[in-house]
């Protein structure tokens, strides 16, 4: 090895080793100082190209976290982001690439509409029929994500097919059946958009410590509840350990007796139920109705990007959720009160974003590659 | 190659190896898996660097620092897994690379000329095909085009590793021919294989390994199928098998005229009947490759049998699943620790629960209770003196010996009724080579069934009270230990029946018999 790419790799491996070490608290450190330096950035850019900084940064703050209203919509956001993000965590923790979150989410978020709305003429009005509706409407779309999620889990056991590739294809399957669905035979009476009708207005979650339309703790309390069933179920389970261990090293968990063929199955359907629980909630509690799934944006895709930040650790989920629902809520913020571009806007979050992730990354590489600790 | 040393960690791959090979012949590298063939050749191919010893090619010293400085040097690998891009066609293949370019654009006229002189040349008939993608080919052309791939770039030397293992008879015997057309042709081959039969077919020298050392270089013409399998498998410590009683306990593990198929779909087990008694250890002996893999998988019902039946207790499991086998007890170290027997980088508490998903009281109710298995995997550590001993160490930073001492006590800790033990000591150092040995002795006398399955003479003369051997798929005998000499074992590893004369016939290639 030459003398330049020995340093290198001497530099390399101190770095390396000390990212290794680093704590809980001094990772969140470095997380934060991450922030600031992207911030400032994409704020250079920002004035750069003629706008007011000033005005950039506070817009991004008053929009993720100023006032009762930006802190519910920061919070609309992050809840779908959990969820989300659980869902593909689950997957990619046992070794599988489940890239279909979004197709299921929409799976999911149709069933429970088209559930509640089929069930609630025979049911009793008010709070017990409201009530009964939400956890029938939650379990049809949670189960009805899971069979999504558990095709191409089956595809890929029994006939061997890619699961990135079948999971992407049945997105669009998901977007464009949905579509002509609520197009033709599930439109609303009368309705001219492509929508279904509503559910009853006594089908929504109670507005308590929030009084936002799209907004309600109840939601973001389910996802926090998924997250620890989920934690459990991954640190605490056999199932857990046995989808971990097929992740990790799927010859030593055939050898302990699990079989490859029905992990990957099992896996795919609970990914898919997480992803469709967050179906059932978004169309609950923010849309009350479904519409065609193009235009209802991608927390199936960007759920990837919160999963990978959380290392796909179902309990850092939650702060990488909060980082991307708040950022979210202020890149909307931004587009509606200040005339920086909406490309501008996106930018400067995906480095916020890469930012972040980049340290983490570093520490994984690390541990991959053997620069750094003992040897 | 002179003296090469290669170390991986605290292993020694290669322990001051000389190897020399001959302008125009064929040479064959010998050796158990695990013997330092492969690292030796990656030594030389530029892929490892060597921690001492001298390369010189036709009597220059070299060093190679990456293959690509090896392949400058005239000296092309074929390696096992074809480096072969499935969606692109023969000749893209060929010139990945080395593409010839004609102001910057990539021109095959000139490379398609030039491999069909190849082709023509060695009587190839990969130049049909130029034009064919190589997921359309078969295993065997695949194999041609790597070999022309070599060529094409200039080698003058080419290894090729374990070049028959994915080939079935007739294309391994097409492959022979090949080699031997390039020697005439002024090539030189190295040649790693751990068939027998194939080296004596080709090579004009055979040189075995054994546990990272050349063990020595024989003239083919001059050895014979009981040499190398005596060299192969060697022994390393004198032994002594203890004293004791003959077993009369009932059956335990029964199997009868088991019939099994490899992944490639090649019968690898073809009718063989055993019955292990409590406290009896039953030894399989063979070379490695002769069917003891499936047969082992078939047993701890890892792999699907073809026909025949598995019995246990009397009761027959042939269609149950490895975790109904684990519950009924049937405990198994595996033969391959790092794959299978240890997650790498989990803990050795995790690892602990490895193959215990479904005893209690470490999981109830699909529930794990942490805390029995952190304090079982401290039992482990202290009983079979895991070193060091901090459970909380990922099982990756373990020593071979330690890692298999761990699944040693842990497969024991089942408390389980039959005991498969395949390669039980392999790559372990000498003390932990007779830790587990006793272990293994102690649970016969405590009248337990135990099947060892080793291709270590010394190590099946000493635990065993029956031996089977086994080759190209079949039981050809069972010998009592004491009454067999290492010479007759020699001889049934090679496939000579003494009793019933040579059954094995001419030198077919071990690979099993094609479906």
């Amino acid at each position: 090895m030459s003398g330049t790419s020995g340093r290198l790799y001497d530099a390399l491996d101190r770095a390396a080793d000390r990212m290794l070490r680093a704590s809980v608290f001094e990772r969140l450190a470095i997380a934060t100082a991450s922030t600031a330096l992207a911030l400032l950035i994409g704020v250079s850019i920002v004035a750069a190209v003629g706008y007011d900084p000033v005005q950039f940064i506070t817009s991004l703050i008053e929009g993720a976290l100023g006032g009762r209203s930006a802190i519910a919509r920061t919070l609309r956001f992050s809840t779908l982001f959990i969820l989300t993000g659980v869902a593909v965590a689950v997957a990619f923790r046992a070794g599988v690439f489940n890239i279909g979150v979004q197709g299921q989410f929409v799976v999911g978020g149709i069933t429970t509409i088209m559930s509640i709305i089929w069930l609630a003429p025979l049911l009793p009005e008010g709070v017990v029929g409201g009530v009964a509706l939400i956890i029938i409407g939650t379990l049809a779309g949670t189960l009805a994500g899971g069979a999504y999620g558990a095709l191409p889990g089956a595809l890929k056991a029994y006939a061997d097919a890619n699961v990135i590739i079948t999971t992407i294809m049945l997105n669009f399957i998901a977007t464009g059946v949905v579509g002509w669905l609520v197009q033709n035979p599930l439109r609303g009476e009368g309705n001219a958009a492509p929508n279904t009708e509503r559910i009853p207005e006594y089908v929504s979650f109670p507005r308590i410590v929030f009084d936002s339309s799209g907004f309600s703790i109840i939601g973001l309390g389910i996802a926090l509840a998924t997250v620890v069933v989920i934690y459990v179920v991954m640190e605490r389970s056999r199932f857990g350990y046995d989808m971990v261990t097929s992740g990790h090293q799927e010859s030593a968990a055939t050898y302990s007796g699990v079989s490859a063929k029905q992990t990957v199955v099992s896996t795919m359907a609970l990914s898919g139920m997480v992803a469709g629980i967050a179906g059932a909630v978004f169309a609950i509690m923010i849309q009350g109705y479904y519409t065609d799934p193009s235009g209802i944006g991608t927390y199936g895709f960007d759920a990837i990007a919160v999963s990978l930040l959380a290392a796909n650790n179902p309990l850092g989920i939650i702060p990488a959720g909060l980082l991307f629902g708040g950022l979210e809520s202020a890149g909307s913020h931004i587009g509606i009160y200040t005339d920086v571009p909406v490309q501008l806007i996106d930018g400067v979050i995906g480095l916020v974003i890469l930012f972040v992730a980049v340290p983490e990354l570093f520490r994984m590489a690390a541990a991959r590659t053997g620069l750094g600790g003992d040897r | 190659m002179e003296g090469i040393t290669k170390r991986f960690g605290d292993v020694v791959a290669n322990d001051s190896v000389d190897f020399s090979l001959e302008e125009g012949s064929i040479h064959a590298l010998l050796g158990e898996n695990g013997s330092g063939k492969t690292t030796l050749m990656s030594v030389l191919y530029g892929l490892y660097e060597k921690n001492a010893g001298t390369i010189s090619v036709n009597g220059e010293p070299r060093t190679f620092d990456s293959p690509r400085d090896a392949m400058d040097a005239g000296i092309g690998m074929i390696h096992q897994h074809f480096q072969l891009v499935d969606s692109m066609t023969v000749l893209q293949n060929i010139i990945l690379g080395h593409e010839p370019t004609n102001n910057g654009l990539v021109d095959t006229s000139e490379a398609r000329a030039d491999i069909e002189e190849i082709c023509s040349h060695y009587d190839f008939n990969v130049d049909q095909h130029l034009d064919t993608k190589i997921q359309d080919l078969d295993l065997g052309a695949r194999q041609r085009v790597e070999i022309v791939k070599s060529l094409y770039r200039g080698a003058d030397i080419l290894i090729l590793d374990e070049p028959t293992a994915v080939l079935t008879p007739q294309e391994i015997q097409d492959l022979l021919d090949v080699m031997e057309e390039l020697a005439d042709a002024g090539h030189s081959l190295i040649f790693i294989t751990h068939k027998l039969g194939e080296a004596l077919q080709t090579a004009d020298e055979i040189t075995v390994l054994r546990d990272g050392e050349a063990i020595g270089t024989v003239d083919a013409g001059e050895t014979s199928e009981e040499e190398l399998a005596r060299m192969m498998v060697g022994r390393e410590i004198q032994f002594d098998r203890p004293p004791r009683d003959p077993s009369d306990g009932a059956s335990v593990l029964e199997a009868s005229e088991l019939r099994v198929r490899d992944d490639r779909d090649l019968e690898q087990v073809s009718g063989v009947d055993l019955s292990v008694q409590e406290g009896e250890i039953l030894g399989i002996a063979g070379v490695q490759g002769n069917g003891q893999t499936e047969l082992v998988e078939a047993l701890t019902g890892l792999r699907d049998v073809d026909s025949g039946s598995v019995g246990f207790h009397g009761d027959d499991i042939t269609e149950t699943n490895r975790r109904q086998r684990i519950r009924d007890g049937i405990a198994y170290i595996p033969e391959d620790r790092t794959t299978e027997g240890l997650v790498q980088d989990y803990t050795l508490v995790r690892n602990a629960l490895l193959g215990n998903q479904t005893v209690k009281p470490f999981v109830e109710n699909g529930m794990i209770d942490w805390s029995a298995v952190d304090a079982h995997a401290g039992d482990i550590i202290e009983e079979y003196d895991v070193q060091p001993p901090d459970k909380s160490n990922e099982a990756k930073s373990l020593s071979g010996g330690n890692q298999q001492k761990f699944i040693v006590g842990r497969e024991i800790e089942h408390n389980p009724d039959v005991m498969i033990a395949s390669h039980p000591t392999r790559g372990v150092d000498i003390g932990s080579i007779e830790f587990i040995h006793d272990r293994l002795l102690e649970l016969r006398e405590s009248g337990m069934a135990i099947v060892v399955v080793s291709s270590k003479l010394d190590e099946i003369q000493k635990l065993s009270d029956r031996i089977a051997v086994m080759y190209e798929g079949e039981f050809i005998d069972t010998v009592d230990p004491v009454e067999t000499t290492e010479e007759e074992l020699g001889m049934l590893m090679a496939g000579h029946n003494t009793a019933e004369g040579d059954v094995a016939g001419e030198n077919a290639p071990s690979g099993g018999v094609q479906s």
